[in-house]
């Protein structure tokens, strides 16, 4: 869904226009063309699914704590993924979310304290999260095998001033997860963070403080790019013409 | 002399290779004396037949199966939930929910809502009549159709028609886990819609609405005709305006606290920027009922329409009691939501790039909908001989002249307060200016005054712009009274007009001056590989003509290339 499943689309998308600036624009365009081109690899962890299920209908098949403090969805800490014969290590995180959190991201009201989890293989990881706002937040990982965790999601959710905890244990092989708070704006505004497991499959779009936004302001052309577009012209044209045999 | 031969060629070449598309009339004409008219070409008009099929096949089904059975009448938690005619309903165990509280609910009923366990908590029965008068609502903020920094489609959608998704801020009851149907889907789950929940309390119930503000921008909850003391108990704001509190700011969470002595329509909206904030979704209705003996309320009513659990005092007067809450859009101001992603820039142009006076609205919507999707979910439908209770509000930033065919119907209240029965007037057009109320009485018994009789008989704003989706009819705000042996039992209604499933495509809403080549005049020829050529040798051969004008008038020039 939306930030990871367009990501080889809209980087496709972006080909012709930059085909086009450079052939036109030439040098007097590396910068902007840079920007333009510098391809963060994609993480295509997250799994289309085929299945469609109203929210009610799968909300109810998930393994879920619900309480005053908020939610725990699919914790799991002792079923191995089938690619892991045992725990390779326990790796604990304390996660503080809120408003606060938002100084270390430009342009954005939310945040975490930490937006880039890195962690081995089959390891345990135990989450502890901490919301320091009024609200509800959340700590919302997706693309963990769906065998193990219904839709392929481990979920957290505490109200405002609250505190849960929940575990899971990630599979064997190199790669980059999605976490995010999934209210409506929130991972846009900065609550987007990513989980490298081992070397990972490379970072994803605009997570604060790793990874550019893909539609970014700075990609407007400057001003003066098309008087200065035709004086090259133009001065290409008086070079060939004045040129010698 | 190389420089003046190469003048002349590129001169020749540029006149030879210009688009013809942008020859003068008269040079036109003059070609055609010579070589005489070009032959009758076939692509060069609109042919109705080939271009209509296109733009009539519906992309969507007019009314989609009820899968999940949620127009049934049924018993959830032992609330007892009236049938829903429309197509498409409201979610049963969010309205079960509702009435008992989610603090006395199954935790099963909770999952299926969506609703967080202290989104409505139902309390003591202060009165001893029977039902719970301390109540305590959580209201949350959520964008629908907001912008990305990574996509290109808005978040979280919600159409209000057929391929019209405009940015907007609703009020949400306090819900939980995923924002979208599901996580492949972009589509909002259904607590988050526009309008903003109605919602309905008892007189003299002691009342709690916390408003956590889970939005990046600043909010706050005026309570708009509803009894309300200026300052809570604690000495806090409880009018929500600039006078009485500072901005709700992210993250925060503020109580507003109500005892309503008396009883009316009312409504609630954000008073932050209200210029902005109200016409962005921000905006519900709000009902103070009579008090009763086990009047178990309720409490919200999601994306406003039908009530399915009406309150004691309308089940002893009315039959059906509907919520019709009416406002309009600009996608002016909706649209900057999607523009940046960056809410100080999104701020600096609420404030000063976005100008109401030099604005208009482009949506009219009914219960959050504009038509073909209002008769999905807010048809009034009815059989003879029944008394149904319309609570009408314009919310918007237009006056509203609400005109029912084949009835009139009865102001029995306005903004709230009963009217002496001589003045109760009843009329056809009942106008409403921004922000007021009526409570309609509709008569369904054929006299020849009150109704002329069964049928399918619109009820639409009289006022031209409402009716459209920014400026295509049929749009905005229409909607119909439905005899029930007028109704399928899918729940559209049976016309005999036009065949309603050409509304349910984008394109039908698509203006004309968005659309390449959609008036013959206008026509805009193929881009071949041919015509490609031939601007590409007329920019070279222009370019040639000019770099060898450039040559020949810099004598420095040219001395450089003869030595
Ligand atoms: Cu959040
Ligand atoms: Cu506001």
């Amino acid at each position: 869904m939306k930030a990871e499943r367009s990501h080889s689309r809209l980087s496709l998308r972006a080909l012709p226009s930059l085909v086009l600036l450079m052939l036109c624009c030439g040098q007097g365009f590396a910068q902007v063309g840079s920007s333009t081109i510098e391809v963060i690899p994609i993480a295509d962890r997250v799994p289309l699914a085929r299945e469609v299920h109203s929210q009610h209908e799968h909300a109810a098949d998930h393994n879920m704590q619900f309480d005053d403090r908020g939610m725990v969805m699919n914790s799991n800490s002792d079923v191995l993924p089938q690619d892991c014969e045992s725990i390779s290590e326990d790796i604990e995180f304390t996660v503080r979310a809120g408003t606060d959190y938002a100084l270390n991201a430009a342009g954005r009201t939310f945040g975490f304290d930490v937006h880039d989890y890195r962690v081995p293989p089959c390891s345990r990881v135990t989450i502890h999260f901490y919301n320091d706002d009024q609200v509800r937040h959340q700590w919302m990982l997706h693309g963990l095998p769906r065998y193990l965790y219904p839709q392929g999601m481990f979920h957290l959710e505490a109200n405002g001033g609250q505190h849960v905890m929940g575990s899971f244990i990630v599979p064997s092989d190199d790669a980059t997860y999605l976490v995010h708070c999934d209210i409506t704006q929130h991972m846009e505004k900065g609550m987007k963070a990513q989980l490298v497991v081992g070397a990972g499959s490379g970072d994803l779009w605009s997570v604060p403080g790793v990874s550019a936004d893909f539609n970014r302001p700075t990609e407007k052309v400057p001003r003066g790019t098309w008087l200065l577009m035709t004086a090259m012209g133009m001065l290409a044209g008086a070079m060939l013409i004045t040129m010698k045999r | 002399m190389r420089a003046a031969v190469l003048l002349i060629i590129g001169l020749v070449l540029s006149a030879a290779l210009f688009p013809p598309q942008w020859y003068p009339p008269r040079l036109r004409f003059e070609i055609a004396q010579i070589v005489g008219t070009p032959a009758y070409d076939e692509s060069a008009g609109s042919n109705m037949t080939a271009a209509e099929p296109e733009m009539m096949a519906p992309t969507e089904e007019a009314c989609p199966e009820d899968l999940l059975g949620w127009r049934d009448a049924q018993t959830i938690d032992g609330v007892e939930i009236a049938a829903a005619p429309t197509c498409v309903a409201d979610n049963p165990y969010a309205i079960a929910a509702f009435v008992r509280g989610t603090n006395n609910v199954s935790t099963d009923t909770l999952l299926r809502a969506g609703l967080a366990p202290d989104a409505v908590v139902k309390g003591a029965d202060l009165d001893g009549d029977g039902d719970p008068d301390e109540i305590h609502i959580r209201l949350e903020v959520a964008e629908l159709n907001g912008g990305s920094p990574d996509e290109q489609e808005p978040t979280a959608q919600f159409a209000l028609a057929p391929g019209i998704t405009p940015g907007l801020w609703v009020f949400a009851p306090k819900s939980f886990g995923m924002a979208t149907e599901n996580f492949e889907s972009n589509v909002a789950m259904d607590l988050l819609r526009l309008p903003s929940p109605s919602m309905r309390i008892e007189q003299g119930d002691v009342v709690k609405v916390t408003l956590e503000n889970t939005h990046y921008m600043p909010h706050t909850i005026h309570f708009h005709g509803v009894d309300h003391t200026y300052l809570t108990a604690d000495g806090q704001g409880n009018d929500g305006t600039m006078t009485s509190e500072n901005p709700l700011m992210p993250g925060e969470a503020r109580t507003y606290e109500l005892n309503p002595r008396s009883t009316g329509t009312a409504f609630y909206h954000c008073h932050v920027q209200s210029q902005a904030h109200i016409l962005m979704g921000l905006q519900g209705m709000f009902v103070v009922e009579e008090n009763r003996p086990s009047n178990t309320l309720q409490t919200l009513n999601i994306g406003a329409g039908q009530v399915r659990v009406t309150s004691q005092s309308s089940r002893e007067s009315y039959t059906q009691e509907y919520d019709l809450h009416y406002t309009d859009l600009d996608s002016g101001l909706s649209g900057i939501i999607q523009r940046s992603n960056d809410p100080v820039e999104i701020e600096r142009w609420i404030h000063g790039g976005y100008n109401l006076i030099e604005s208009e609205s482009d949506y009219y919507t009914l219960n959050g909908r504009s038509f073909p999707y209002t008769f999905r979910e807010s048809l009034v439908v009815t059989g003879p001989d029944e008394l149904i209770r319309l609570r009408v509000l314009n919310a918007g930033s237009e006056g509203l002249s609400l005109h029912p065919h084949g009835h009139k119907a009865t102001a029995t209240h306005l903004d709230g307060v009963l009217q002496s029965e001589g003045a109760q007037v009843t009329r056809d057009v009942f106008w409403l200016a921004p922000g007021q109320r009526a409570d309609l009485t509709l008569n369904t018994t054929n006299d020849g005054l009150h109704s002329y009789g069964s049928g399918v008989w619109m009820l639409h704003d009289h006022g031209g712009r409402g009716i459209t989706n920014n400026g295509i009819a049929p749009g905005g705000n229409m909607n119909a009274i439905v005899y029930r042996e007028f109704l399928q039992p899918d729940g559209w209604p049976i016309s005999q007009g036009e065949d309603m499933n050409m509304f349910f495509n984008p394109e039908f809403y698509r203006r004309a001056d968005d659309m390449a080549g959609a008036s013959a005049s206008g026509a805009e020829t193929e881009f071949t590989a041919w015509f490609m050529l031939r601007v590409m040798g007329f920019g070279l051969a222009l370019g040639l003509a000019l770099a060898s004008l450039v040559k020949l008038m810099f004598p420095v020039v040219r001395s450089a290339d003869e030595s």
